[in-house]
């Protein structure tokens, strides 16, 4: 590799700018808002240049960070076609909403800190994608996981946003419970937790590992479940929206929830083929009931955030079915056009003064062409519509299904159907027809610092799918080997060619359910579910009482461990004890009492005699 | 060479030049006590630098002072200090902590010249007792440190019941220095008459030629670890912290859970499981049980505590846990995490408790339902509490981190452990979690209550370095541990026997 050390400045650039926002320009927010986009694009500019210098290739930069005996810690900075593609998206997209940050934080009371942690952030993100060990992921796994809550909690006056920034960092640390303990049973199989060193050992030895090989699987596998935000740990995303828009953008739909997945990809080689099933099922299953959930949910953001659980669990799915570079695929071009859809959000929210709720909107096609435009790209490319960037990936991830597992690839074409219903909804309730409130009626463009980073995206939603990504994850992961590399033009139908049933089936799916929602919601005034199947909406709205289950079972159970703890300290631990102590002193005391008798003839035969007894022993036999 | 000696002889002669100072020089007597602090501090930085070029003079003991005229020769008592890695960094985070301790003692007005005095007193006495070399001066400084600590709570305490707190503490920590007593005195006895010492060097390689008898190791063993334990609140001899912590004033919190409290786990890493490794390995389960109580329970009954201080004193008990945990696996790589824990934990305790007292000196409550939004009234305080809290679940980037990470991978390498280790990850990963940002929500979120509004913030260079110096130290760490590693690792590798130095790794029938 050529130009190793761009790889410290690109990882190291974001924490200078946090440190010193925190340390230095808390109170200049122009100042402040510079340092972090500069180190942003900085990092982005660097990433760039390393990859034209090297192109895609691998290698890795290796310092010792702690050793104890045998047993040493290494920081690592591995970089292979997998990490470079990632570092690309990751400060690519990061850069945009950087910059789209300035003009949505305008006039916060925070807003210097506020750059501070999306610059701790990017350095978080940014270790994790360069990580070579197990320790080192998991050391900045955290660190975006602290990122988030810090994020989440900006408005930490509000409690909803106090709370769920809470539920986000507990939740996540469930999941990190289990990653932790599979690094630790890895390690103690093999005595290594190097990426590339596991990648060598591991397969020859999953034979004779047998259970214990499909069981550190599904531990690490827990560590996705929580970043990714996958059933059962999937409810604190949809919580997470309370954070600023642009920190939904980038760290809850972007980059940080698709970790996960990027983590699957890494450690692929460490999967049984039933840990394997475990994950295409958990995938599959998460996306669908987050596809169902997000038909009844009011707040467009909300939309957004069950969209993003539900296009996770496509990705999971896709690694699931032994096709990590359809996983990735999909998790790019997702990056694109939800990053999109949330910052197109983000403006519409600006224009109304923080309002959410989608049938208070209406009508803003008219108001705002260019978030509209850009936001309608969004919602063809997450849909799947051809030949936006969303419909190759969503089309390689169903040709892995249709070759491998026909119940899921059923259930995928379902969720692309209910994905199409549920984005088109949005659309037409909230940028069609006329507006519903005043608000909406009075609703303006944001400044141009928030429209280019729509643009922007927008062109990558549309574009990305042909523009070669497929083709560089097809030579670095297994799970795309139907694909023909075609040039040109031939890419646009490429998929047509190679699997023509998964390719129509998506393109049907998505048709049906753009029509559906048009039937149903293309002039309504209020939701026709919620009038039609008045039970069926509440399950949906109240996100299918999941909350509320754990709340009861785990939540409950975790408080009474706590009370009968604290209930046995106040009880027998604070009194008993303390009764046994303050009565055996006091007999104690008593004893010695009778010694203390005040008597200056008892005195001095107790001192002779001991000083006796200390002459004896010292000068002794 | 004589830094060690002036790192343990500057403060009890600062606390001798204490006495001089007149009673109505009001400030004197503080900027007396942070000079004399600040040079401790000094010198206990350079001990720690040079540490790695000083050459190894008495059984890996590096910089050893004999002090004059102290001690019985005929006794086999003579007052020498040393160091190596297991007390180097203790002797570092005690100085600082106490160079901060006294920064934040502001508040303290009323007798202020007394109270420095036994600040300096317990000071010497702490870092006199983790630089003893003999056994007699080791028990002897940590008693001379523990008599200021139960005055200064009792007069300068916070709350109607400091004096029942006081009391308790007294009870409970005295009980557990008389378990010391006798069981030192017990190993003592156990050598032949012509050969007996109080140099722990000397004993210890003694005890490693000729093992104690496995019935005597049987009876004393559990003494020493029950006696030390107790001084460490070693579940469920815990119940003196909380309430100890929470009525002391600021300066004696830090100084006694940051640094005092670790002498009891230094003893053990010291003198017990070296001495009677047989006796260790018999009780280890036991061991490793009652640390994943102080863990688990301590974390639980935080989660339902509504008093700060309390709930910091059960977030120490609970953090404690890791370093026993340590200790149960007597590995290089369980105790070399179990010694980075007992460094880490000094510097967060210090600063939890340091927050907790300027809490406290602005409304005189530190019932959490009575605070508020801290994050906007108090941005510094707020930050650095977060901080604090973060630090104290574990998160990455603290050295609290590394030292625990570090624990778990030694402990998951005894296998009978391997359910402990699950245990200590929920305690560690989930619980600790749950009480740290239940308290972070409680106060430093939601919107400014009445009470938070009458709160003022850290303010100024003067009111701020202490805070500022102990968070840097804990990230320092937690980016550079191999500072801290480096030193502690080979002595480590000293202390126990050859083969648990290894990484093992599991096999599979």
């Amino acid at each position: 590799m050529k130009w190793e050390a761009l790889l410290w400045w690109i990882l190291l650039l974001p924490l200078g700018a946090a440190a010193w926002i925190t340390l230095g320009t808390l109170r200049q927010p122009r100042r402040s808002a510079a340092l972090s986009v500069g180190a942003a694009l900085g990092s982005f500019v660097l990433s760039v240049i390393f990859w034209k210098l090297n192109g895609w290739t691998s290698g890795s930069v290796s310092v010792s960070w702690w050793q104890v005996g045998p047993w040493a810690v290494t920081f690592d900075l591995q970089v292979d076609p997998l990490s470079l593609l990632m570092l690309l998206v990751v400060t690519g997209v990061g850069s945009v909403i950087h910059v789209y940050s300035i003009g949505y934080m305008r006039g916060d009371p925070g807003f210097s800190r506020y750059f501070a942690c999306l610059s701790l952030f990017m350095f978080s993100m940014l270790g994790i994608v360069l990580a070579g060990n197990f320790l080192q992921m998991f050391v900045f796994w955290e660190l975006v996981g602290v990122s988030s809550y810090l994020l989440i909690g900006h408005w930490f006056e509000r409690p909803s946003a106090a709370e769920a920034a809470r539920k986000a960092f507990i939740t996540n640390r469930i999941g990190d419970l289990g990653f932790l303990s599979g690094l630790l049973l890895i390690w103690g199989l093999t005595g290594t937790l190097d990426f590339n060193r596991l990648e060598e050992q591991w397969p020859a030895r999953m034979a004779d590992l047998g259970a214990l090989a499909t069981l550190a699987g599904l531990l690490v596998f827990c560590g996705v479940v929580g970043k990714s935000a996958q059933f059962p740990l999937h409810v604190w995303l949809p919580d997470a929206m309370e954070g600023p828009t642009p920190v939904s953008a980038l760290i809850h739909a972007a980059t940080m929830v698709a970790a996960g997945v990027y983590l699957l990809c890494r450690v692929f080689f460490l999967f049984t083929p039933e840990a394997l099933t475990v994950v295409a099922w958990t995938g599959g299953w998460t996306a669908l009931m987050a596809a169902l959930i997000a038909i009844q949910q009011d707040d467009i953001k909300r939309v957004l955030a069950y969209s993003t659980l539900s296009q996770l669990g496509y990705m999971v799915l896709g690694v699931g079915l032994g096709a990590p570079a359809a996983g990735m695929f999909h998790l790019v071009t997702h990056a694109f056009f939800k990053a999109l859809l949330f910052l197109g959000a983000g403006s519409v929210i600006v224009a109304l003064h923080h309002e959410q709720h989608i049938w208070r909107m209406g009508g803003l096609w008219r108001r705002m062409p260019v978030t509209f435009w850009t936001f309608l790209v969004g919602t063809l490319a997450l849909s799947g519509a051809w030949p936006l960037s969303g419909f190759f990936s969503k089309d390689a991830l169903l040709a892995v299904a249709w070759e491998r597992n026909l119940p899921l690839f059923l259930l995928a074409v379902g969720v692309a159907a209910l994905t199409s219903f549920y984005m088109f909804r949005l659309v037409w309730v909230a940028f069609g027809g006329s507006a519903r409130q005043d608000g909406a009626g009075h609703a303006a463009e944001p400044g141009q610092e928030m429209l280019w980073p729509l643009r922007i995206l927008a062109a990558l939603s549309i574009g990305a799918g042909v523009i070669g990504i497929q083709a560089m994850l097809q030579a670095t992961l297994p799970g795309l080997e139907g694909a023909q590399a075609s040039a040109g033009w031939a890419r646009l139908v490429e998929p047509f060619h190679h699997a023509p049933v998964p390719a129509a089936a998506g393109l049907i799916a998505m048709l049906a359910g753009l029509v559906l929602a048009w039937r149903m919601y293309g002039q309504a005034g209020e939701d026709p579910v919620a009038q039609h199947w008045p039970r069926l909406a509440r399950w949906l709205r109240q996100r299918m009482y999941w909350d509320e289950l754990y709340n009861g079972t785990v939540g409950a159970f975790h408080e009474a461990c706590a009370a009968l703890a604290a209930g046995v300290e106040r009880w027998i631990i604070q009194g008993f004890c303390h009764g046994l102590l303050k009565g055996g002193t006091a007999v104690l005391g008593e004893t010695v009492r009778l010694v203390q008798s005040g008597s200056l003839q008892t005195y001095g035969w107790v001192f002779v005699a001991g000083l006796g007894v200390l002459l004896w022993w010292v000068l002794g036999p | 060479m004589t830094m060690l000696g002036g790192l343990v002889g500057l403060p009890l002669l600062g606390a001798v030049a204490m006495l001089l100072v007149p009673r109505d020089a009001a400030r004197a007597s503080r900027r007396l006590a942070l000079a004399v602090l600040g040079l401790t501090a000094l010198f206990a930085g350079m001990v720690f630098v040079h540490y790695p070029q000083a050459a190894i003079e008495d059984h890996g003991y590096r910089m050893v002072t004999r002090v004059p005229g102290l001690g019985a020769p005929a006794l086999g008592i003579e007052c020498r200090f040393g160091v190596d890695g297991l007390n180097v960094g203790l002797l570092l985070m005690g100085a600082l902590v106490a160079w901060a301790a006294a920064a934040c003692a502001r508040d303290v007005h009323e007798r202020s010249k007394e109270f420095y005095f036994l600040l300096l007193l317990m000071t010497g006495g702490i870092l006199g007792a983790f630089a003893s070399l003999d056994l007699f001066f080791f028990y002897f400084f940590h008693e001379l440190a523990l008599v200021p600590t139960f005055i200064m709570i009792g007069v300068w305490g916070r709350g109607e019941d400091r004096s029942t707190a006081a009391y308790q503490m007294t009870l409970y920590l005295s009980a557990g220095a008389l378990l010391v007593l006798i069981g030192l005195v017990g190993v003592y006895l156990q050598v032949p008459a012509q050969l007996r010492t109080f140099d722990i060097p000397t004993l210890t390689q003694y005890f490693r030629e000729n093992p104690l008898p496995a019935d005597a190791q049987a009876w004393l063993y559990p003494l020493l670890l029950f006696g030390f334990g107790i001084l460490v609140s070693l579940w469920p001899f815990h119940a003196w912290a909380p309430t100890g912590y929470a009525s002391a004033p600021a300066a004696t919190a830090m100084l006694h859970a940051g640094v005092l409290k670790k002498f009891g786990l230094y003893g053990l890493m010291r003198v017990a499981q070296p001495w009677m490794p047989q006796g260790a390995q018999d009780w280890m389960p036991m061991l490793a049980g009652l640390a994943l109580g102080n863990l688990l329970y301590g974390g639980w009954v935080a989660m339902r505590e509504q008093n700060l201080g309390r709930l910091l004193g059960y977030a120490s008990v609970a953090h404690m846990g890791f370093v026993f945990l340590g200790l149960a696996a007597w590995n290089a790589i369980g105790v070399t995490g179990a010694v980075v824990v007992m460094v880490a934990h000094g510097f967060l305790a210090a600063v939890s408790f340091a927050l907790v007292g300027h809490l406290y000196g602005q409304a005189g409550t530190l019932s959490m339902d009575r605070w508020s939004g801290l994050g906007r009234v108090m941005p510094f305080w707020g930050a650095i509490f977060t901080m604090a809290a973060l630090a104290g679940c574990g998160l990455p980037g603290f050295v609290n981190f590394v030292g625990e990470v570090t624990v778990l991978f030694g402990l998951w390498q005894v296998p009978e452990l391997r359910w402990v280790t699950v245990g200590a990850l929920f305690g560690a990963l989930v619980v600790g979690a749950v009480y740290m940002l239940r308290a972070v929500r409680q106060v430093v979120h939601g919107a400014p209550s009445q009470t938070a509004t009458r709160g003022v913030d850290l303010l100024g260079w003067q009111q701020r370095w202490p805070y500022a110096l102990l968070v840097a130290i804990l990230l320092f760490l937690g980016w550079f541990p191999q500072v801290l590693v480096s030193r502690v690792e080979p002595a480590v590798a000293g202390l126990i026997p050859r083969e648990l130095t290894a990484v093992v790794t599991l096999r599979v029938e």
